[in-house]
């Protein structure tokens, strides 16, 4: 049980979670207030992890739904054991004829049949799906449905009575209610926005990439073998990568993937050729790679050893600065876009091949 | 407390966040279970119960600075906005509370005059205040004497250049009333000078009235030696000054400059990203996702109920298992969009707009046209985006050059690939509507209308300009179920965003 928002600070970092007072704020109210909580950021921002840590630090057990596309309620809420029902009725073929011994005419064999007809829609023929299973379990568990927007706009919807009412209501056998409430988390990437519905009966919360501080606190912490200068060396390029406009900016768990893999190298210090050699570890797309290496001196420059640094301010090359964004147009360089502009309009555009109209 | 959360949300709500009553309820039974003393824990708590979209934040920040500051010089009593805090947590909170907000509430926009006037406060002892500076308080209530006197007594520069600040203040003012030049206020070094003696007059007047006025005599020597320190330093500080409001108004005339949204010339990778979101929604808008139905096929899962039943003449017992497998809604689009000349500089962005919708969609057929008309769809299917661009502007296709004459390709497309609109079919048009003077053959727009689904025109000149020139856009308008203004991925957003909202695309 977390007590205060202090509290559950504590208690998170107890199973190697930091965060920050935002977040212990929202974690701290779901459980008080019995809401779920909706989480979206971007991939690797530790979404899934606080699920894992919440649960371990309330010591309940986890039920996870990992959400897909074509995931239907057959597969999160709940399913009729058909094959089971079909084996029964087989096996209590003998058992059935007995039930009409005695028995006149078909309307009162088929009254007798009736008074037994809800053995076989019970709840020993339901399979109990994660959902149905966390709010029908004894002790009160944590539940994730990760991912959710993997999800059809119409799974959201199975959600909505979970969610608001903690219940689940089977047509043939009637509302099956909560014994205990769960904790929700509901983790989202972003890819498209859920429906108001759902978000309404959440608690909002947006993980971002932690700042450098809180970032070197968690390889530290994650990554106790990395030496110090190392582990601050890894934090300062990461963050240059992320400066960059790239596809798929590394995350938290591609920066603890490339300390673990520094401390097997036996890495003391961060060179630049070390650098170049685990490259492949941070950035995933070929696009990605050769605009790294475009950059590759500014990216290293944490690196470099800060005795030669400031003796040689002046050779920095073009490409070492941080990335430019493209210029916003000076009121004076309007008159001249302009007579370009008219320029291109009148003549022929034959030989421009890049398809490119306006621009520096 | 409960009056002022209302207060809040609907505030929030009146500069367009949505926020239901549910929600408004869940931030007040939020607030009842945190200290209320911590700005940052109330922030946290308002913030996750009330905002669920990403798009509203920067308006809840910037509200919540606003609303939950105390004005620098309220009353010290708790003003309304200030909720009362609760009794578990009451014990800790008064005074905290004011001292938190005071800390964490400076203005977003620096009112340098405000500012300065705090810091100042710290250097006086309490009686050089109530003698000196009693009505400084009130910024706009400033005389040369009075800024003069705060001169003297400086120990700091800071106050001098508050100092230098007003008297700028006053002596704008005063060359306004006899400005040479209508509109000119221009700050060229030979006013600056100009100014500099002013100002040195207006201290040595100053200084004449210390000595008239009946003031203790040390002071007044103190004063005046300060003062001749102060004078010594004037120039340069004029001039910093002048520098200083020359760089903020330059900030100003920045800032103001662009108000309309720039056409987009090139793609970064953000806008690519945000370009295929955009697409993502329309489309998911457009067919749904895959359905939720199931038809029986010849691959796929087995269908319990249904083999049930269909082997309930073998007793149950499962010879013929029936299989069954999702439908899939098979969405049809047909592109059309204009490259020549006129829509040139947002024509990439068009083609850019078709080719994301080739990928997504299952069966995509564009076209594109200037004067002829020719199917693009193979090019998008095997070139990537900037090939297949460059492939259409070179010219082999179509002849680029030639003037754009919609009713001719609203005519070909009728003749040749009427084939290609059906029932299911979603038409997009891209382009501006100017014929130039062809007959705009509207028979043509109203055919392909009556045989899709839903006929969609995109243009990219204003719903102003539609009636200048040869624009045939108003014919063409009343025959589409709906044309909207799309020249750059932001517009594309909002039209993306209506539509979502009308639903008007999947009736």
């Amino acid at each position: 049980m977390f007590e205060s928002i202090e509290h559950t600070i504590a208690r998170l970092r107890e199973q190697h979670y930091l965060c920050d007072r935002k977040l212990a704020t929202v974690a701290f109210l779901a459980l008080q207030m019995q809401k779920p909580i909706l989480i979206e950021g971007p991939a690797g921002v530790g979404k899934t992890e606080l699920a894992k840590a919440v649960s371990a630090a309330l010591g309940r057990s986890l039920i996870r739904l990992q959400c897909y596309g074509g995931l239907d309620e057959a597969h999160a809420l709940y399913e009729w054991e058909y094959g089971k029902q079909l084996l029964y009725t087989q096996i209590l073929r003998d058992k059935i004829g007995r039930l009409f011994e005695g028995v006149d005419g078909l309307h009162e064999a088929v009254a007798r049949l009736n008074l037994h007809e809800d053995v076989f829609f019970s709840e020993r023929f339901l399979v109990r799906r994660p959902i149905l299973q966390a709010i029908d379990s004894p002790a009160p568990v944590v539940l994730l449905i990760d991912e959710l927007d993997r999800a059809e706009e119409q799974f959201e919807a199975f959600l909505l009575e979970v969610l608001s009412d903690f219940q689940v209501t089977v047509p043939e056998i009637g509302t099956v209610k909560a014994k205990t409430i769960p904790y929700v988390i509901i983790t989202s990437n972003n890819t498209r926005d859920l429906s108001d519905a759902l978000k309404r009966r959440c608690l909002h919360l947006f993980i971002d990439y932690p700042d450098e501080q809180r970032e070197l606190e968690i390889v530290r912490m994650k990554v106790p073998d990395l030496r110090e200068t190392l582990a601050a060396q890894v934090v300062a390029v990461i963050r240059r990568l992320r400066a960059l406009d790239l596809r798929k900016a590394p995350s938290i768990s591609e920066t603890l993937d490339w300390a673990r893999a520094l401390v097997l190298l036996d890495a003391d210090v961060l060179t630049p050729t070390l650098l170049e050699e685990t490259l492949h570890l941070l950035v995933k797309y070929d696009r990605d790679t050769q605009r790294v290496n475009e950059r590759l001196n500014w990216i290293a420059e944490p690196v470099q050893d800060p005795n030669q640094t400031p003796s040689s301010p002046a050779p920095v090359a073009a490409t070492s600065g941080p990335p430019q964004q493209p210029a916003e147009p000076q009121p004076g360089d309007m008159e001249q876009r302009r007579q370009e502009h008219t320029a291109r309009y009148f003549t022929s555009y034959r030989g421009r091949t890049d398809g490119r109209t306006g621009g520096a | 407390m409960d009056a002022a959360i209302n207060r809040f949300v609907f505030l929030l709500k009146r500069r367009g966040a949505r926020i239901s009553p549910a929600e408004s309820l869940d931030a007040m039974r939020a607030l009842a279970r945190v200290a209320l003393h911590e700005r940052d824990t109330v922030r946290a708590a308002l913030r996750c119960t009330l905002i669920k979209n990403l798009r509203d934040l920067p308006l809840f920040e910037e509200l919540f600075e606003q609303f939950f500051t105390l004005p620098q010089r309220a009353t010290p009593a708790g003003p309304a906005t200030e909720p009362p805090p609760l009794p578990p947590d009451a014990a800790l909170a008064p005074p905290s509370t004011i001292a938190a907000q005071e800390a964490a509430g400076g203005q977003p926009d620096g009112d340098n005059a405000h500012e300065d006037a705090l810091d100042i406060r710290e250097y006086f002892d309490e009686a050089q205040m109530v003698t000196h500076f009693n009505s400084h308080q009130d910024p706009n209530d400033l005389s040369l004497a009075e800024f003069g006197q705060n001169l003297v007594l400086s120990r700091r520069r800071e106050l001098l250049d508050q100092a230098m600040k007003n008297a700028l203040q006053m002596l704008k003012a005063r060359r306004l009333k006899n400005a040479g030049r209508a509109g000119e206020l221009n700050f060229d070094q030979a006013v600056a000078t100009l100014d500099a003696e002013l100002i040195a007059d207006a201290v040595a007047d100053l200084l004449d009235e210390l000595g008239d006025a009946d003031v203790d005599e040390a002071l007044v020597a103190r004063l005046s030696g300060q003062l001749h320190k102060g004078i010594a330093q004037l120039p340069e500080l004029l001039k910093r000054y002048l520098e200083r409001e020359l760089a903020l108004r330059q900030d100003a005339l920045k800032v103001a400059r662009p108000a309309r949204p720039k056409p987009d010339y090139r793609f970064s990778e953000q806008e690519r990203r945000d370009m295929s979101e955009i697409v993502q929604r329309l489309c998911r808008r457009m067919r749904g996702a895959r359905s939720y139905r199931r038809r029986i096929s010849h691959q796929g899962r087995i269908s319990v109920p249904l083999t049930l039943r269909r082997n309930m003449k073998y007793e149950g017992i499962p010879f013929q298992p029936v299989l069954t497998r999702y439908r899939d809604e098979k969405p049809r689009l047909a592109v059309i969009c204009d490259v020549s000349l006129s829509v040139r500089n947002t024509a990439r962005f068009m083609l850019h707009l078709v080719y994301n919708l080739q990928t997504l969609f299952e069966r995509v057929r564009s076209f594109a046209f200037v004067s002829e008309l020719a199917e693009i769809s193979p090019y998008f299917d095997q070139l990537g985006i900037d090939e297949a661009i460059a492939a259409i502007f070179e010219g082999g296709l179509l002849d680029t050059e030639a003037d754009s004459n919609y009713g001719r390709a609203l005519e070909c497309f009728h003749n040749r690939h009427l084939a290609a609109v059906t029932a299911q079919t979603t038409v997009i048009i891209l382009g501006d509507g100017r014929g130039n003077r062809n007959p705009p053959q509207v028979w043509a727009l109203e055919a392909i209308r009556r045989r899709a689904k839903q006929l969609l025109w995109l243009s990219p000149e204003s719903r102003g300009s539609w009636r200048l020139g040869s624009c045939d856009m108003p014919l063409y308008e009343s025959v589409c179920h709906q044309t909207e203004v799309v020249r750059n991925l932001q517009q594309l957003g909002q039209v993306t965003e209506n539509l979502l909202r009308q639903s008007v695309v999947r009736p």
